[in-house]
């Protein structure tokens, strides 16, 4: 059962936030539902005792995919679906529209968006590693400021992030490469349709001659929350691209991530496969 | 208590209701429109499918509120003057219907692609419906029924 509520559709940023900034009371934000509905459904402790829901889904300024010379800009309300199949998002930011490909069901990606995705900011969020390689920094905006930061600092544990109440993130800002990257994304999921995903993995890199010359590597699922690996990232940059290589690569990524996680039940399964599937997708990237 | 205008089955309605309700309970309580299903209620199994502006989504995860001004089509909508849509048809010719409980849903789907795609290659079909489960049939004769749609 849905406990009783207030329900308001602001239809521009400002109305919105002004509504956020209601005193006294539990403001939240609805996008797609795909995760506040069902918390409140379930009776999930995060979403209790809400006053007012604010649903978004009336403002145009949070639905669109625009670019700049610096930068891509996707709105903080744009679906899985909107970002499928958008042709900046095609073919620029090919490993977010695969990670997106892969997000629940079709009905569940026509409702989500990306943003909820990482505000939620579950450990399984599929949109969370390829955000993370390509640098993403994303806007807040309150009633009465706005600051831009990265997406990783904005991410600080299992379902948590630096987001205040009155807080609303408008828009996610991808940095253009001024090269070329090449990169891949891959999830491993129990069931093949709205399969919550037991290992994500992206890369995205610059490739010279035959030397890794910048390396971004970034984990979902398998670690607490989706995450980068900076020093593995440094130990790659400059070397020359081998098998050994990779193999080694592959290996202290794994080592990484076992020991991030402690040891748990399902170590044992995900240890190999997470080392292989991640020298696999490796070597697919730097062919 | 608040009035919702919204667009149902190609025709305005008005009705009041309170806002902690999903459109699912009101399709199935208020409007007495049974055909959609609720199986999970969490987004996952489809049996409450209904088209929302064209998109196949799940109504119980809808409040009823975010549909004011949107056009919405149950399973109920489908068939014309007592002629049973294309969809329907060959559901049944093909014995895509065992116990039925999915089968509103997954002819929303197969409807929705239908609309934006004329003519699907058997994986987008299997696509189109991967968000709704069906314990009885196997899925084979559901996607045949649908490619036949195609054929006309
Ligand atoms: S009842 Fe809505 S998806 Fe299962
Ligand atoms: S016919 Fe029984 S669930 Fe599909």
């Amino acid at each position: 059962m849905i406990p009783e509520l207030q329900f308001s559709r602001p239809k521009t940023i400002r109305e919105a936030l002004n509504l956020l900034a209601t005193p006294g009371q539990n403001n939240r934000i609805l996008a797609g539902g795909t995760d506040v509905i069902t918390g409140i459904q379930m009776g999930s402790k995060r979403f209790s005792r809400i006053d007012l829901l604010i649903d978004i889904n009336q403002i145009p300024e949070l639905k669109t995919i625009t670019e700049n010379k610096a930068h891509i800009i996707i709105g903080g309300n744009v679906t899985f679906t909107e970002l499928i199949e958008n042709p900046i998002a095609r073919q620029k930011l090919p490993l977010l529209v695969k990670a997106a490909s892969t997000v629940g069901n079709l009905q569940i990606r026509n409702r989500a968006t990306l943003t909820g995705n990482f505000v939620n900011n579950a450990p399984c969020a599929d949109s969370v590693p390829p955000l993370l390689v390509y640098d993403a920094l994303i806007k807040i905006e309150s009633q009465n400021s706005g600051r831009e930061l990265p997406l990783q600092d904005f991410l600080t544990g299992t379902y948590k992030t630096l987001i205040k109440p009155n807080e609303l993130v408008t828009e996610i800002r991808i940095p253009k490469a001024d090269t070329e990257l090449r990169g891949d994304f891959y999830k491993l999921g129990r069931r093949k349709s709205v399969a919550i995903s037991r290992i994500s993995l992206a890369v995205l890199a610059q490739i010279e001659e035959d030397k890794i010359k910048e390396i971004r590597i970034a984990s979902g699922a398998v670690t607490p929350i989706g995450e980068r690996f900076p020093d593995l990232e440094k130990w790659a940059n400059g070397q020359k691209i081998s098998d050994e290589l990779l193999k080694l690569l592959a290996k202290k990524m794994a080592e990484k991530i076992t020991k991030a996680n402690g040891l748990r039940w399902s170590s044992t399964y995900k240890i190999p496969v997470l080392q292989q599937t991640f020298y696999q997708l490796l070597k697919k990237v730097t062919d | 208590m608040p009035k919702i205008t919204f667009n149902l089955n190609n025709k305005d309605i008005t009705i009041t209701t309170a806002y902690n309700r999903r459109l699912l309970d009101v399709l199935r309580e208020e409007l007495g429109l049974t055909g959609t299903k609720e199986g999970c209620a969490i987004g996952e199994c489809g049996a409450c499918t209904v088209l929302l502006n064209d998109q196949a989504v799940n109504s119980c995860l809808l409040l009823i509120g975010q549909v004011e001004g949107q056009n919405v089509l149950t399973i109920e909508g489908l068939s014309t003057k007592g002629e049973l849509h294309p969809v329907q048809k060959k559901f049944l010719k093909h014995g895509a219907v065992q116990c039925g409980f999915c089968t509103p849903g997954m002819i929303l789907s197969a409807h929705a692609l239908l609309h934006k795609n004329p003519s699907p290659k058997e994986e987008e079909v299997k696509e189109a419906i991967t968000g709704n489960l069906c314990r009885c049939t196997g899925y084979k004769q559901i996607i045949d029924a649908v490619m036949d749609v195609t054929k006309g």
